[in-house]
């Protein structure tokens, strides 16, 4: 027990910044399944955050009816978005996420009444890590009907092919319309679960950084299966303190080594069901064949 | 041939890229319940003809209806639903997907449950799935493909692509189904096993529009065809009398009074 609670004095910290990362990755996630790949999760972060810490500071909402709003507030932004965006090339949408970014923090720095402008707000709630955990396990559960779903077959075959997914009557607008839908609401969530973690935030906290973060974690853990953002955040966010305990002197190149490894190796990511589809193939063509060898064997004996 | 018996009219069609006029005034009908077969050399035009029919190109000019309907303006997936599906000239599979999963996609209209209730995953939701999935088996069946539903469609052949996504554009229920060259990259008998596959589907009410290059199976299979040129019209009708047709065989093979000086150069 002692140990136990060693090592969560220890990584605890790891593991809380872990599950607020998947939701950044899941947000992103639930775009780049059907095809667009798009940083706007920032801007449903800001949202979901600026509106869950004022809410929580302003009026005393209690911390299980700011998520709500913050998944909300996510939704409506991933709404306006997704009207203005989809309009867009996919590469002119990406570089198009990108400028709403930069856009959204600017705004962020110029309206101190809302968002308490350069000197940030100061969040009085704090969210627990086993209450962040359920949260996650939620939304995963969400993802996982919706990979099981009539949507999902949807949203695999708009991000293969988009025109030949419209050629058999799935609109790709409105699949995509969905999955922004979706990843504004569990970015509002990722926004508000970083505040209510870090108890102060400001419109610096919803930059490049989560940016970075969401897309190296979906790259990492994969983007072509639910699972995959989860365990790509996980990685990418103990890695740093993995290779701080294990190589003090080279962290920083040993982190990036190993990142670049992942990609070189496992391009898909760690979580990719095609390759295990592959393998499956593989060993049913060997079994196949070792079964046709043994046929003949006994039709020559 | 103007009247109700056909499904399909292309009046006086008109596609342009640029300045190049990928089909350049076509007039053509496809008679319900028909193999009707669309042919020319390459470059002709056809799989231009068949994108404008299914509404991933618009046309610059000129009308498409399909019972009564038009069809030129309208999106890809509204026409899909008004029962026109297609297979590709490439084969255009979903990477990742197994064949049946392939199959299932293109059983997206006849899902018959909303999508909220397919994530809740209501008792309701799951009976229409298992259908949907028993739906595309016996398509699967129907193409000999079923031995191979779990399987990355990857991982297979080309014909047993091309016949998957044959199943695919079936699983809707279509009233017209567009194939574009069913039978590329395949042996005899297996192109042989497409035709017949044609017509049963066309002996329970499919019509069908194909590209086909194999004139062998033209004659064989399809119950009528246009010809197309550079854009246009060169003959239609009886596919046995357009390919008889002298201004068909000179697009296809080239001018006699060529080969015949080719032939006394040498």
């Amino acid at each position: 027990m002692e140990t136990l609670l060693d090592l969560w004095a220890g990584y605890g910290s790891t593991v809380t910044f872990a599950s607020v990362n998947a939701f950044f990755a899941l947000s992103t996630y639930a775009v780049l399944s059907t095809g667009v790949l798009s940083f706007t999760t920032v801007v449903f972060a800001a949202v979901g955050g600026f509106l869950s810490a004022q809410m929580a500071g302003k009026f005393g909402v209690p911390l299980w009816a700011a998520f709500p709003m913050a998944a909300l507030g996510g939704g409506f932004a991933a709404a306006v978005v997704a009207g203005a965006f989809l309009r867009l090339e996919s590469h002119w949408m990406a570089l198009a996420s990108l400028a709403l970014v930069l856009i959204t923090r600017v705004t962020a720095l110029n309206t101190p009444l809302l968002t308490g402008g350069v000197n940030g707000l100061i969040v009085p709630l704090r969210v627990e890590p086993l209450e962040l955990a359920l949260l996650l396990a939620l939304c995963a559960l969400v993802f996982w009907r919706l990979h099981r779903s009539w949507y999902g077959l949807a949203a695999r075959a708009v991000r293969e092919d988009a025109a030949v997914a419209s050629t058999m009557g799935i609109s790709p607008y409105r699949v995509q319309f969905a999955a922004f839908l979706i990843s504004g609401v569990v970015g509002g969530l990722g926004g508000a679960a970083l505040a209510f973690t870090l108890q102060f935030i400001s419109p610096e906290t919803y930059f490049i950084g989560i940016a970075f973060t969401m897309i190296a974690s979906t790259v990492l853990g994969g983007s072509f299966h639910w699972l995959g953002p989860i365990v790509g955040a996980a990685v990418f966010t103990a890695l740093p303190t993995a290779m701080q305990a294990i190589v003090p002197q080279i962290e920083d190149v040993a982190k990036g080594v190993v990142l670049l490894l992942i990609m070189i190796f496992l391009p898909r990511g760690l979580i990719d069901p095609r390759a295990w589809g592959l393998r499956r193939a593989a060993r049913l063509r060997e079994e196949n064949e070792r079964r046709q060898q043994a046929a003949e064997r006994d039709a020559h004996a | 041939m103007h009247d109700g018996a056909s499904i399909l009219v292309l009046d006086d069609l008109v596609k342009r890229f640029g300045g190049v006029a990928a089909v350049g005034g076509l007039t053509a009908h496809v008679r319900r319940g028909s193999v009707h077969g669309l042919i020319g050399p390459n470059g002709a035009g056809k799989t231009t003809v068949i994108n404008l029919i299914t509404g991933l190109f618009h046309p610059t000019s000129g009308s498409i209806r399909f019972e009564g309907a038009a069809l030129e303006a309208m999106a890809p997936q509204d026409i899909a639903a008004r029962g026109v599906t297609r297979t590709y000239q490439n084969v255009r599979l979903f990477s990742g997907m197994t064949a049946l999963e392939q199959v299932m996609t293109g059983c997206w209209l006849r899902r018959g449950v909303s999508l909220w209730a397919s994530f809740l995953g209501l008792p309701a939701a799951s009976a229409a799935w298992r259908a949907s999935r028993d739906h595309a088996m016996h398509l699967l069946e129907r193409v000999g493909m079923a031995h191979r539903a779990d399987e990355l469609a990857e991982t297979l052949s080309y014909g047993e692509q091309r016949r998957i996504e044959i199943a695919r554009a079936l699983g809707s229920d279509p009233k017209l189904l567009l194939l574009d060259e069913p039978t590329a990259g395949m042996n005899a008998a297996e192109a042989d096993a497409v035709g017949r596959l044609v017509h049963e589907l066309r002996d329970a009410g499919l019509t069908i529009l194909m590209v086909e290059h194999n004139m062998s199976l033209v004659t064989a299979f399809c119950d009528s065809c246009t010809v197309m040129n550079f854009g246009r019209l060169l003959a239609e009708g009886d596919p046995r009398a357009c390919i008889a047709d002298p201004a068909v065989q000179e697009a296809y093979f080239g001018r006699k009074h060529d080969a015949d000086r080719i032939q006394a150069l040498r």
